[in-house]
């Protein structure tokens, strides 16, 4: 059975390169970066950034939730004979300290995508009084500093800066940035490559940006509730306020009294979405609409796509703008 | 009115709560006295091998668990009738496969808060099929268990006895079963696995500490069930915690509570 589908796949190949004038070639060449991107954002930037001179692959799977997952001895095993390790950052891979500690991979580099952004404070979820305190002096770190958002699973609330990061366009920018550069140190001689790509999305995260600023700061209503508070930048950085049926990340399901915390929130701010992620399933948002009156509506995190959505060609930028409009939607 | 009952999804929780400290600890009494004080255990361990077949390959997660808890509340008794004089073992057996299962299936679900929602009970979201669901299989469940209490008493007790008497064993050992499947799958959703197991054994050690005849015993247990359930849902509300664990947590002090006031006046 094997060798038929071996067979079958070498034919195929064949028959596609005979076809097809720009040949995808899969295999790792010699001259091509083998680079591992932990979640969806950060794999998005590093392929815009990449082009065809990396081989770039991502590590939480389609549709999987991303603050659960954890690297499989396989994946360890590939991290081994990997030359770039994109990450987020700031907690978002609580498992990044641990296996990059394990790791005897000498030619890794890390880079960490966190290390430019205008940071916010995560704060322990407690009470429903959301406070977005910007921490404003741009902290610098190095990788051995990579220990002060050491993070343990059992610790889960208690990130010390919200992750969330890409939300914003602003803040992926950077993300961007920091991507190309350090892939450029990485890999001099296709430098050049590396920074034109960067400055055609960075023309694109600027626009998106605008449209986000002009949509949302005429809209009367401020105040979106989701099912966790993944949006924090973006809220940041256009005026809103996020009020997260759960904190920075999704655990299990919110207690009696957040849940009619919630509930009297969105009757008291005549909120009339009720936002919940793909992943996490709507069924505390359809308590909430049934005692409020509230619609549910799908915002994405972005934390992890779908593979229908992979295969309809979506990325960073569309999905960012079905995101608007469904603010738009709501916040009429 | 007191705030909490402004709030439809408590209303929900309370009732949920209420139906299921009240057949819980039915089937907790008849579980207890055949020393098979784990079952509850193994039984809602298989049951989230169900739920994880379920949410791993697509198909009703309650489903897979009430299938999953009838094969293991089976499997049990098969063993247990290969090796009667080391019953528990079976019961560790079935636990054992129930956990092996449930983490080897886990690992293909895209999205754990899903999976943690069967551990830790969904309580506050609570929809309106599940109400309907649990309100009538409560009932069937309550129903039989009261018909049968005579056989399921004798056969608990002394199950040799009421083989030679003319109980029918068989067919009445395989509905205890089947309503423990059911009992577990649906607390499962709603109270959580880790829940449903505690509340078999708990309030009817509590029961067992005050009354001598297996009816009182019976009674007794849906009353500190309930009183559990009760105080744990309201203190989980004003306070913030866990509804099922605080639910537990609260029985178990009672049971400390009972105890220590009984070593005083002995």
């Amino acid at each position: 059975m094997k060798v038929f589908k071996l067979l079958f796949l070498v034919l195929a190949m064949g028959l596609l390169s005979a076809c097809s004038t720009n040949t995808v070639d899969k295999s790792p060449l010699e001259n091509k970066l083998t680079v591992y991107s932990s979640i969806y954002p950060v794999w998005d930037f590093t392929s815009k950034v990449g082009g065809d001179k990396i081989d770039n692959k991502l590590l939480v799977p389609m549709g999987t939730e991303a603050h659960d997952w954890e690297p499989s001895p396989t994946d360890i095993a590939a991290l081994e004979k990997a030359d770039v390790l994109v990450i987020n950052g700031l907690g978002m891979e609580f498992w990044a300290n641990s296996v990059l500690g394990s790791l005897s991979n000498k030619n890794l580099t890390l880079i960490d995508t966190s290390k430019e952004a205008n940071l916010i404070e995560g704060h322990h979820h407690d009470h429903g009084h959301n406070h977005d305190h910007e921490d404003e002096h741009e902290h610098e770190h190095d990788h051995e500093d990579q220990h002060k958002h050491e993070h343990d699973h059992d610790d889960e609330t208690k990130l010390s800066y919200d992750p969330h990061i890409w939300s914003s366009p602003v803040q992926a920018k950077k993300q961007m940035k920091i991507i190309m550069e350090e892939l450029s140190k990485k890999d001099p001689e296709n430098a050049e490559y590396y920074k034109s790509n960067f400055e055609k999305y960075s023309t694109e995260f600027d626009k998106l940006d605008s449209e986000y600023r002009e949509s949302l700061e005429s809209l009367p209503n401020k105040k979106i509730v989701v099912s966790h508070e993944a949006y924090g930048y973006m809220t940041h950085e256009y005026g809103l306020t996020q009020m997260g049926i759960e904190g920075l990340i999704p655990e299990s399901e919110p207690t009696p009294q957040r849940m009619a915390e919630i509930i009297d929130y969105v009757k008291e701010n005549n909120v009339n979405t009720i936002f919940f992620e793909q992943s996490s399933g709507s069924k505390v948002a359809e308590t909430i609409e049934k005692a409020t009156g509230a619609k549910t509506k799908v915002l994405s995190t972005l934390e992890s796509l779908t593979k229908e959505q992979i295969d309809n060609g979506d990325d960073y930028f569309s999905v960012m703008r079905q995101n608007l409009e469904a603010l738009k939607e709501a916040l009429k | 009115m007191p705030s909490i009952l402004q709030y439809d999804f408590m209303i929900r929780a309370f009732i949920v709560g209420i139906v299921l400290s009240i057949i819980i600890p039915l089937i907790g009494v008849i579980v207890v006295l055949k020393r098979l004080s784990m079952m509850g255990d193994a039984l809602s361990h298989s049951s989230l091998a169900g739920v994880a077949a379920g949410l791993a390959f697509g198909f009703n997660p309650i489903i897979g668990a009430v299938v999953a808890t009838l094969l293991a509340s089976l499997s049990i008794e098969a063993i247990r009738k290969k090796i009667p004089e080391f019953s528990e073992m079976s019961i560790a057996i079935i636990l054992s496969a129930g956990i092996g299962l449930a983490g080897l299936l886990s690992g293909f679900i895209k999205n754990a808060t899903g999976f943690n929602s069967f551990l830790f009970g969904s309580i506050v979201a609570i929809s309106n099929f599940e109400l309907i669901f649990v309100l009538f299989t409560g009932l069937i469940v309550f129903a039989s268990l009261i018909l049968l209490h005579k056989e399921l008493f004798f056969i608990a007790i002394d199950e040799r006895g009421a083989i030679l008497s003319g109980v029918p064993v068989k067919s009445t050992n395989f509905i205890f079963t089947v309503l423990t499947a059911i009992t577990v799958s649906i607390a499962a959703r709603t109270v959580g696995t880790l829940i449903v197991s505690s509340m078999m054994v708990v309030p009817v050690a509590c029961a067992m500490q005050l009354s001598k005849s297996y009816k009182q015993t019976a009674v007794l247990s849906i009353i500190f069930a309930v009183l559990s359930t009760l105080l744990g849902l309201i203190l989980s509300f004003y306070i913030g915690l866990k509804p099922g664990a605080t639910i537990v947590s609260i029985c178990v002090c009672i049971l400390i509570i009972i105890l220590a006031i009984k070593k005083l006046r002995s």
